[in-house]
This record gives C-alpha cells, sequence and structure tokens, in this order.
C-alpha cells in the first residue's frame, strides 16, 4: 500500500482522537471523582453541538466563538444535574445511579428528537474545506484546529488540576470522599464543580466538532461509546490514559478504515473492547 | 392463613386469566386489540429481562440484540427456505442463547457501569453488523414477510385474534417461569448474587455459573418474542429491532412496574405501553419519540421518589391501609 495513504490515515486517525481524548476526558472525571458513569454524557455533546448550530443558524457565530458560549452552558447544565439528580442517589445502588443516567439520556434525546426534528444540522464555514499539505499528506484546516483546541483544553485542565486550590480539593474528594471531608472540603461543591467541568468538556467538543461533523438528536451516542472504550483502554480514572486511549481509538479506527472498509469502524472498536476487557480490564494507566 | 386463602388466589388467578382470554371474542375494534397485543408483548419481554435485571440485579441494556437474533433468524429461514416460522422461533431461541452464553461468558465478570456498557457495545455491534452485511440481511432495507392467506402452519394469521392469543399464551408462560424461578434453589442464588456478590461467591454459589444461565433464559424467550414480532408486522430492519430504545423501553417497563417482582414488568407493561402507544397514534410520526420522551422523565421520577416502582408503592399504600383497619 501507499506509504502516502497510511501517513494520511495515520494523521486523520490522530486528529479526531484528540477529541475522543477530550470527551473521554469528561467521563473520566466524573467517574474518578464521583464512581459514577455518566450515561447521558453523549446527550451533552449533543446539546453541545445543536447550541453551536443556533447560535450560527441564528447570529452566524463561527463555531470557535460559539466556544465561550457553549462551555459555560454546558457547565450550569452538568452542575444542575449533579445537584438536582445525582445528588439525591449518591447513596444508592451503582444500579439505580446508572439507570438514573440512562434515564436522563432518553429523555435528552427524545426531547431533542420533539424540538429539533431528526434532520441532521450542518454548519458551514470558509475554512471547512481548506487544507494544508505536507509530503503529500493533507491536513484540514478544521480539524487541525480543532485537534490544537481539544488539546489545549486539556492542557488548561491539568494546570488547573495541578496548580489550583480547587484542582487539589478535587483529586483529594476523589482520592477519599471522607477524610477530604474531614480536611474541610466541601465534597459535594466538589462533586457539582466534577460535573460542570465534565459537561463542560463536551462544550468544548461540541463546538469544534461542527465544522466537521452535522449534529442529530442521537449523535451522542456513537461518540460515547467510543469515549467508554476508550476510558476502558485508558484505565478508568486516568486522564493521561483517557488522552492516550483517544489517541489510540481513533488511530485503530483509520488505520481500519483504511486497510479494510469504512463500515467496519464499530466493529474494530468493539473488538478493542471486547480485548482488552478480557486481557486487560483494568486498562493501560492505574493512577489518576 | 394456610389453604383456604391460597386457593382464593388461584380462584382470582384464573378469573383475570379467563377475562383476559375472553377479550377478543367482544372486542371487536382492531387497534384496540392490536394495543392489547403490543401491551402484552412488552410485558413479556420485560419478565424475560426482569430474570437477568432483576432477580440476579445484572443491567442489561442488550436485549434488543437477543429480539432481533430472534425476529431475523426465522425470518431469514422462512425467507431463504421456507422454513415455517414455528420452528425458526426455537432456532432463533437456541441462537441467541447460544449468543448469550458467549457475552454472558465475557462480561458479567465484570461489575455494575461496565457490564451496562458491554450490552449496549454488544447489542449496537450486532445493529451495525446487520445493517454492513447487506448480502444476507439487505441491510437498511430490512426483510419483508409477505402476508397472502391465512396459513396457521407458518405463523401467518389475516385476523389479530390468532396473535392475541399467541402472545397472551406467551405472557403466562414467562409469569410461570417467573414463579418457578421464585421457588427455585436459582431464584435465591439469584437474589444472594444480586444482594451481595462476593458474600455468594464465599458461600459457594457458583456466580458466572448462574448469571449466565439466567442471562441465556432470559436471551432464549426474549428472542421468541422476536420471532412474534416479525410475524405480526411482518417487516424487519436492524433499526427497529436491534436499537438502544427498544431495550430502553423493555427496562423502563420492568422498573416502572418493579424489578425483581413476579408482577412488576406486567403491572409495568399495563401502564405504560398503552400509553405510550396512545402518544404514538395521537401525535403521529412527527412527534416520533414522544413516549421514550416520557419514558426517560418516568425513570428519572421514580429512581429518585419510589426505587421500588408501581408495585412498592402500591404495597406501601396496602400496609398503610391494614395497619389503619387493624
Amino acid at each position: 500500500m501507499d506509504p502516502t495513504i497510511v501517513l494520511q490515515s495515520i494523521v486523520n486517525g490522530l486528529l479526531i482522537g484528540g477529541i475522543y481524548a477530550l470527551i473521554s476526558m469528561g467521563l473520566t472525571l466524573i467517574y474518578g471523582i464521583m464512581g459514577i458513569v455518566n450515561f447521558a454524557h453523549g446527550e451533552y455533546l449533543m446539546l453541545g453541538m445543536y447550541s453551536t448550530y443556533w447560535l450560527f443558524a441564528i447570529f452566524g457565530l463561527d463555531p470557535y466563538i460559539s466556544i465561550a458560549l457553549v462551555t459555560p452552558l454546558l457547565f450550569v447544565i452538568g452542575a444542575a444535574t449533579q445537584k438536582f439528580l445525582i445528588k439525591p442517589v449518591l447513596e444508592a445502588s451503582h444500579f439505580n445511579q446508572i439507570l438514573l443516567t440512562i434515564g436522563l439520556s432518553t429523555l435528552l434525546l427524545n426531547g431533542a428528537l420533539l424540538a429539533w426534528t431528526s434532520d441532521y444540522r450542518t454548519v458551514i464555514t470558509a475554512y471547512a474545506t481548506r487544507a494544508i499539505e505536507i509530503f503529500n499528506v493533507r491536513i484540514g484546516i478544521a480539524h487541525l484546529s480543532a485537534f490544537i483546541t481539544a488539546m489545549l483544553t486539556a492542557f488548561a485542565f491539568y494546570i488547573f488540576m495541578s496548580r489550583t486550590d480547587t484542582g487539589k480539593m478535587l483529586r483529594a474528594a476523589a482520592q477519599n470522599r471522607d477524610a477530604a471531608s474531614l480536611m474541610g472540603v466541601n465534597v459535594h461543591k466538589m462533586y457539582t464543580i466534577a460535573f460542570g467541568i465534565s459537561a463542560s468538556f463536551t462544550g468544548v467538543a461540541g463546538a469544534i466538532l461542527m465544522p466537521i461533523y452535522y449534529a442529530f438528536p442521537a449523535v451522542g451516542l456513537d461518540f460515547v461509546l467510543t469515549s467508554f472504550v476508550v476510558v476502558v483502554l485508558g484505565g478508568l480514572k486516568s486522564f493521561r490514559g483517557a488522552l492516550v486511549g483517544g489517541l489510540i481509538i481513533g488511530l485503530a479506527e483509520s488505520l481500519g478504515g483504511t486497510f479494510a472498509a469504512t463500515e467496519y469502524n464499530k466493529l474494530i472498536t468493539f473488538i478493542i473492547f471486547a480485548t482488552i476487557l478480557l486481557i486487560r480490564p483494568q486498562g493501560l494507566f492505574k493512577k489518576m | 392463613m394456610g389453604f383456604g386463602a391460597g386457593s382464593k388466589r388461584v380462584a382470582r388467578y384464573i378469573l383475570l386469566v379467563i377475562i383476559l382470554a375472553s377479550i377478543p371474542s367482544f372486542l371487536k375494534d382492531d387497534y384496540l386489540l392490536h394495543v392489547m397485543i403490543v401491551t402484552f408483548l412488552f410485558s413479556y419481554l420485560a419478565e424475560c429481562w426482569n430474570w437477568v435485571g432483576g432477580y440476579a440485579g445484572q443491567l442489561s441494556l442488550g436485549h434488543a440484540a437477543f429480539f432481533g437474533i430472534g425476529a431475523y433468524a426465522s425470518t431469514l429461514l422462512f425467507l431463504g427456505s421456507g422454513l415455517t416460522p414455528w420452528i425458526g422461533i426455537l432456532i432463533g431461541g437456541s441462537l441467541a442463547a447460544a449468543f448469550a452464553a458467549l457475552i454472558g461468558g465475557l462480561s458479567l465478570r465484570l461489575r455494575g457501569p461496565f457490564f451496562v456498557l458491554f450490552t449496549i457495545a454488544t447489542a449496537e455491534t450486532l445493529r451495525y453488523s446487520f445493517l454492513t452485511f447487506r448480502e444476507i440481511t439487505k441491510g437498511a432495507y430490512g426483510l419483508l414477510i409477505p402476508t397472502l392467506r391465512n396459513d396457521p402452519l407458518l405463523f401467518k394469521f389475516l385476523s389479530k385474534e390468532p396473535y392475541y392469543y399467541i402472545v397472551f399464551t406467551m405472557l403466562l408462560i414467562s409469569i410461570a417461569v417467573t414463579g418457578i424461578i421464585e421457588r427455585s434453589k436459582i431464584g435465591y442464588f439469584l437474589n444472594a448474587i444480586r444482594e451481595d456478590q462476593d458474600a455468594a461467591q464465599s458461600i459457594g454459589i457458583d456466580v458466572t455459573k448462574y448469571k449466565v444461565l439466567a442471562l441465556m433464559i432470559s436471551a432464549f424467550f426474549t428472542a421468541l418474542a422476536g420471532t412474534f414480532y416479525a410475524q405480526y408486522f411482518s417487516y424487519i430492519c436492524p433499526d427497529d429491532v436491534m436499537t438502544v430504545a427498544l431495550s430502553i423501553e423493555i427496562i423502563t417497563i420492568a422498573i416502572i412496574g418493579g424489578a425483581g417482582t413476579l408482577w412488576g414488568p406486567v403491572i409495568g407493561g399495563f401502564v405504560l405501553v398503552p400509553i405510550s402507544e396512545y402518544l404514538r397514534i395521537t401525535l403521529g410520526g412527527t412527534f416520533a419519540g414522544a413516549h421514550l420522551f416520557i419514558y426517560g422523565a418516568v425513570i428519572i421520577i421514580v429512581i429518585i421518589f419510589a426505587p421500588r416502582g408501581l408495585l412498592g408503592i402500591l404495597s406501601d399504600f396496602g400496609r398503610v391501609i391494614m395497619r389503619r383497619s387493624v
């Protein structure tokens, strides 16, 4: 096979993998801190994409400008979820917690279907079709800027977690809820912040996806299933794992699409998922 | 209490069965009969899911896969080689049970959310495979079963009554199976696994074996409903019979009624299915998803305010009244 095609495929895979990583970090954050898997995470992404779409359709805002509005909006939605829905079931069984987020996911998905129909919505930008070429490999401007934005967001989050007091308190709450509470950390406030940040990742991801993808009510399911695989691959609670896992899954899908057929993407992701669960269910990385 | 109360209860059940069985003889409205058929079908599916999701406490969100296997197995065998769906239904059930054994072996050692994830991923992968391998499944076009004439030997009827009796019988069987499971040692083992898997393991229960067994039984019976669906609606496609939405409908019905109880799934079905059918007919195609929107809201409300479902509310209510009367 032509090495250029392989190289092109690798580049494409890494670029989309960066967005997978960003979405997955949101899931990792909630799971790492609260031990809850948020099945409505994909619907947050859907809301992020629709918000970006409507800001474009009504006000003509570029998706990259919309980041500044969509991210806080999703933060509020995430924080409200924790305050009004998750908090009452924090002490309930895993079974009920999962059901609750599945109920929320069903509600949001079908609410979007009722409000906005199942039509595919796209944002048309001048840069969507532009590309730069290096060694015969085409890199789409929209894909590249999405990747860079995702990585910058991840980096900003890393700085936040390691340098700020709130970041330290979040990590403390993750390590030991009771001990953190005894040290004066307001654990419920930390949970609310964590949920807000987790959802705002999907706000950023939703905005940067719009120039290269389309919004529809069930769009979240595709992305979130991939992200779940990324999270399991990365080791559930590890941000580095989510980052590396996102890039690996992006690469695997892209290379699989090149060597087999794009239609097999889902099968490849699933085979990876089943293999990790069998061989290394604890994932690649251990630490947060 | 003893014998008297028991036989009174049995008499009440028999009366209920007779009433439900006689409905088609006076209810001549095809649409209402259709609502009854769909209600029975979903109550049946919720009852089957209940063995895994309720009694064993393993939250499967992939039951649409078993349903789809049943629907496709009997239909492909019928369209391909003319095999009667009466045999196809059993082959579909067996294939689903085998599939359940495979994925159960892989996934049932996963705990909590990761088991749920695996079941969703499995069902979605199966749906994509059925959409992709068009040579066999016709992909998104789906399969059409021609309805030419009344042919009981080929599981094909022109009127709705025979379907009514078939699905009613299936529902009775599923309730009987639940009763048997509840009273057998399997039921106790599954309960023990749900309450505390490690403790169950430590007293010598082969946890994986019983979880896989429950999943296989559940898959087998769920697949039967798939064949019934294919014969009744005469058309199947992956986006109808293998969706996450279908799995969510099934579990909502079980949860609303009360998971892990004999009558919960039936009560859930009788409450929710007529409502969603009513919404479907009044709001129509423009509001596809209206009933699922309500299902989502209902799950959230039930989990926060009444985690034991309608049956739990009813029994609490009953206890209050009993206490007052004493």
